[in-house]
């Protein structure tokens, strides 16, 4: 297992490589840069200096290089669109947590009641409960999430009052610290929320369905197990494996934010970086951005693999027949 | 005798306890223990709120440090940490800022400025003509690589030389004569001179050479000689600005505190607006739904405060260097094929804009008040098809399809666009795709030489208050690939010309017809823009300009001086009384 971990590792350093010099000179590539703004554009000297200050004067071949030596030292350079011009750890510092805050609530709801009512779903299938579950999770993997903000906040935000700043559910532990778990989250995570939690739902409610139908759960209550065991035992053991397969690619997304929700909710995180640093062409963010949600991408598949083994011990890895 | 003396001092006291509320409510004062307006609310209210929009790139609040990433640039929110030199009235007359007066030598190459006495900074220094020395400079240095250099390059001294490197910025043609005097020297007479500094409020020279000019990004090393000083900034998230009580300049505010937060302005604004989260909403964050709403609202009617802004006119641009544009009988049929009114009433909605027929808009200097050159391009469309086939072009039949390039237009106004190649395109029987780009991209393509945009849109907009800004732009060597001679010529006289301005504006006057006849461009229409305000804003602001228009005017940078919150505020339910 180990020696699998570690020739994972190695693959996502290649992989990481070969991605940062795909962006590199794709995004060199696209037409514009991030200077050519304004109604009558710069002029030659103008553009020749902004391009000396940022160090795009250089033939793109050196650039990367230059790059990919700081980058080994986890340096990715100075944002060209971040005011004062911080360097991209430093945002990615800043933004991140509260990024991550909002998106671990989502992952406990999203994945918490999804799996309950995937489960409801599944054990009273066909019935009038799992029609309705089974139309709340495709509500939720259809309708927008713009279209859900602009409700939320039509409804809530402003309406009722809900989502305001500083109307905390429980204020802070620490101090003056930020709150554990405020209003301020309240509408950005059900959101957020809505598609996950239907997928999970969708995807749990069919594993179990058809681990329920299997010939060992037949077997199981032929000779007399109690439900609870036969769900706990063989049910939900089985029906893990397809969904982690669909469902644990989908952290990395919760995680790393999203335009929309964070813009809509005025939340200071990373997820509008990852839209808004390609269109204000800043080179070093986009950079730093990939790279980091393709190592958080890398990982999350390797994670997926280790959890196969765990869960299923006829998975080896390695080995040769039901090797991964 | 003496208890009538008594009786009429009761009742003079009487009177004036009850006359004073009239002018200001008890201890409704300022930070400069000025009484606020009779109708003002309460000061703790006298709170502004605005949204930034987060998506843009930001790099200062400096115009100094840039231009166009300024901080919350599009909510008027940026340089109110100093003042300019000057500044212009609501009837855009260039008057006193920073200041007091101005003067031009007799060759009409040196400017001297003098600055209004005591102006100070809040850490108790002095505001010199060295602060703004140290900015201009801080400006021409190519090691700054500053947005907007263009504004001086071939006007004042050195400048172009500075910027290319080849001097150093402490021999551009400017000098603190002593701490209230600066002069500037031009390379030619420049009369416009003075008009194209009124957006540069100054960085301080000390704090500058210090800490370079992030310090006014750091509440803690930020220092202010203008109306509001940093309280707090979390970039990204919010800034509070508050009143600077040590600000001695023309432009002291009403208002206790500005507070921006960062979030959608495109979509949220209006949403927020009609939630009174805040004050004012800009007309380029207004959607047709929302101008709908506005319209069958006669609260939001009466306080939608139209303007002409920056006189901004949107036209369609060609490649006149190679076919089929290089033939001016193709231009002009396009132009003629261009039905303007009706694009104008029934596709932007005429409270939103005029048409064109020329490029200055109404009311800017040398503008084509009378009407004189509308016949050149007006929509004609038998005339158009002549021209066409005159062009060898019968019927459209053999024209190269088009592609009409936007530059990353918002979708209502992409549309303005769309319905300009459908009247083209119907007349005439040509082709045309529209095709909105990423701006930088369209920008890059607009520039190149050759240029890369054979049939375009843009608009444009003046940067200051002279026709040799918005007709610079149209000289060869400006954005336009477009080249006529006479046009260059006489741009070039009248921009250095020192003699009778009415024979100048003349000089502008031709170069315009020029340019109409020549079809350097097909003009659209003029932009009639504006900003939404809560009812319960008022201010000196909104006193109506000699046209009866009461707005936010373009480059009236004074009107942070008089805002205020009135009483009336107390009939909504606002952040400040939920």
């Amino acid at each position: 297992m180990i020696n699998f971990i570690l020739r994972r590792l190695a693959a996502i350093f290649l992989v990481l490589l070969i991605v940062s010099a795909l962006v590199f000179f794709l995004m060199n590539a696209v037409p514009g840069g991030p200077f050519s703004l304004g109604e009558r554009g710069y002029t030659p000297d103008a553009l020749a200096n902004l391009e000396r200050k940022y160090g795009l004067d250089k033939p793109v071949w050196e650039r990367y290089l230059n790059f990919l030596t700081s980058a080994l030292q986890l340096d990715f350079g100075s944002s060209f669109s971040v005011v004062g011009n911080p360097p991209v750890t430093t945002v990615i510092a800043r933004t991140w947590p509260v990024t991550l805050h909002v998106g671990l609530y989502t992952i406990i709801v999203a994945f918490g009641f999804g799996f309950i009512l995937g489960l409801i779903a599944a054990y009273y299938r066909n019935s009038i409960i799992d029609n309705i579950v089974t139309l709340f999770a495709t509500a939720g993997t259809t309708v927008p999430n713009f279209i859900v903000a602009t409700w939320l906040l039509l409804i809530f935000g402003y309406q009722i009052g809900w989502g305001q700043p500083n109307k905390w559910i429980i204020p802070p532990v620490l101090g003056a610290g930020n709150a554990i778990l405020s209003w301020d989250y309240f509408l950005p995570v059900i959101t957020y929320a809505l598609l996950p939690m239907g997928l999970v739902a969708r995807y749990t409610r069919a594993s179990v369905a058809e681990a329920l139908n299997a010939d060992y759960v037949r077997t199981a209550r032929a000779k007399g197990l109690g439900e609870r065991g036969i769900m706990l035992r063989h049910v939900l053991r089985n029906a893990l494996i397809p969904m982690i397969t669909v469902l644990l690619p989908q952290i990395p997304n919760l995680l790393t934010g999203s335009l929309f929700i964070e813009v809509a909710y005025g939340i200071n995180g990373l997820g509008k970086f990852f839209v808004t640093s390609i269109t204000n062409k800043d080179y070093p963010m986009i950079m730093g951005l990939v790279l980091l949600i393709a190592f958080f991408w890398s990982l999350t598949y390797l994670l997926t693999d280790v959890l196969y083994v765990v869960i299923d011990p006829r998975i080896r890895v390695g080995g040769r027949g039901g090797a991964i | 005798m003496t208890l009538r003396r008594l009786a009429a001092a009761l009742l003079i006291a009487l009177c004036a306890i009850s006359v004073v509320p009239l002018f200001a409510q008890d201890g409704n004062v300022d930070v400069y223990g000025r009484a606020l307006p009779a109708d003002a609310a309460p000061y703790d209210m006298q709170v502004w709120r605005a949204i930034c929009d987060s998506t843009r790139t930001e790099v200062s609040f400096s115009a100094v440090v840039s231009v166009y990433s300024r901080t919350c640039l599009d909510a008027n929110i940026s340089d109110l940490f100093s003042d300019s030199l000057v500044v212009l009235d609501e009837n855009l007359n260039l008057i006193p800022a920073a200041a007091e007066s101005w003067s031009v030598s007799e060759d009409g190459l040196t400017w001297t400025f003098r600055l209004q006495d005591g102006l100070m900074w809040d850490d108790g220094t002095p505001v010199t003509a060295n602060d703004y020395l140290a900015s201009y400079r801080f400006m021409a240095d190519p090691a700054n690589a500053y947005d907007f250099v263009w504004m001086w390059q071939g006007i004042i001294a050195g400048w172009s030389e500075a910027v290319a490197g080849e001097i150093a910025p402490e021999e551009i043609g400017m000098a603190a004569l002593d701490d209230r005097t600066l002069a500037v020297t031009t390379e030619g007479p420049a009369p416009y001179l003075p008009g194209t500094l009124f957006f540069w409020p100054p960085l301080q020279a000390k704090a500058l050479a210090e800490r370079g000019p992030g310090y006014l990004l750091n509440p803690e090393t930020s220092v202010s000689a203008g109306p509001f000083k940093l309280v707090e900034f979390v970039p990204g998230e919010y800034f509070v600005l508050a009143a600077n009580e040590n600000y001695t300049g023309y432009r002291k505010p009403f208002l206790r505190e500005i507070r921006a937060v960062y979030g959608d302005q495109l979509n949220g604004s209006f949403l927020a607006f009609q939630n009174y989260d805040i004050e004012r909403v800009n007309y380029t964050n207004l959607s047709p739904a929302d101008f709908e709403i506005i319209a069958a609202d006669p609260v939001l009617s009466a306080n939608y405060r139209p303007t002409f802004g920056d006189f901004r006119t949107d036209y369609l641009l060609f490649d006149t260097y190679n076919p089929p544009f290089n033939d001016r009988r193709v231009r002009l049929a396009f132009a003629k094929a261009l039905d303007r009114e009706s694009i104008v009433k029934n596709v932007v909605g005429e409270q939103f804009a005029m048409p064109a027929y020329s490029f200055l808009a109404p009311g800017f200097p040398a503008s084509d008040t009378e009407g004189a050159l509308k016949g050149i391009q007006e929509y004609d469309c038998p005339a158009a098809q002549q021209l066409l086939a005159d062009a060898g072009y019968p019927g459209g039949a053999g024209f190269p399809p088009q592609e009409l390039k936007l530059r990353g237009e918002s979708e209502a106004r992409a549309n303005w666009f769309v319905a300009a190649a459908a009247s083209i395109s119907s007349c005439l029987g040509v082709q045309i795709t529209v095709n909105n780009m990423e701006f930088s991209a369209y920008m890059s393509a607009l520039l190149a030489r050759p240029t890369q945009i054979q049939f375009g849109a843009v608009s444009y907009g003046m940067d200051y208050l002279d026709p040799s800004n918005m007709l610079g732009v149209w000289v060869s060597t400006g954005r336009h690939s477009w080249r006529n001679e006479a046009f260059d010529n006489l741009v070039r006289e009248a921009n250095v010309f020192v003699g009778d301005p009415a024979q100048r504006i003349a000089m502008y006057q031709d170069a315009e017809r020029i340019l109409v006849e020549d079809v350097g461009g097909i003009f659209l229409l003029h932009r009639i823009q504006g900003d939404l305000f809560q009812p319960y804003i008022a201010g000196d602001c909104f006193r109506p300009d000699n046209q009866g228009v009461g707005a936010w005017h373009w480059g009236n940078d004074w009107c942070w001086g008089t805002f205020y919150v009135t009483n009336d505020v107390m009939n909504y339910p606002t952040y400040r009384t939920r």
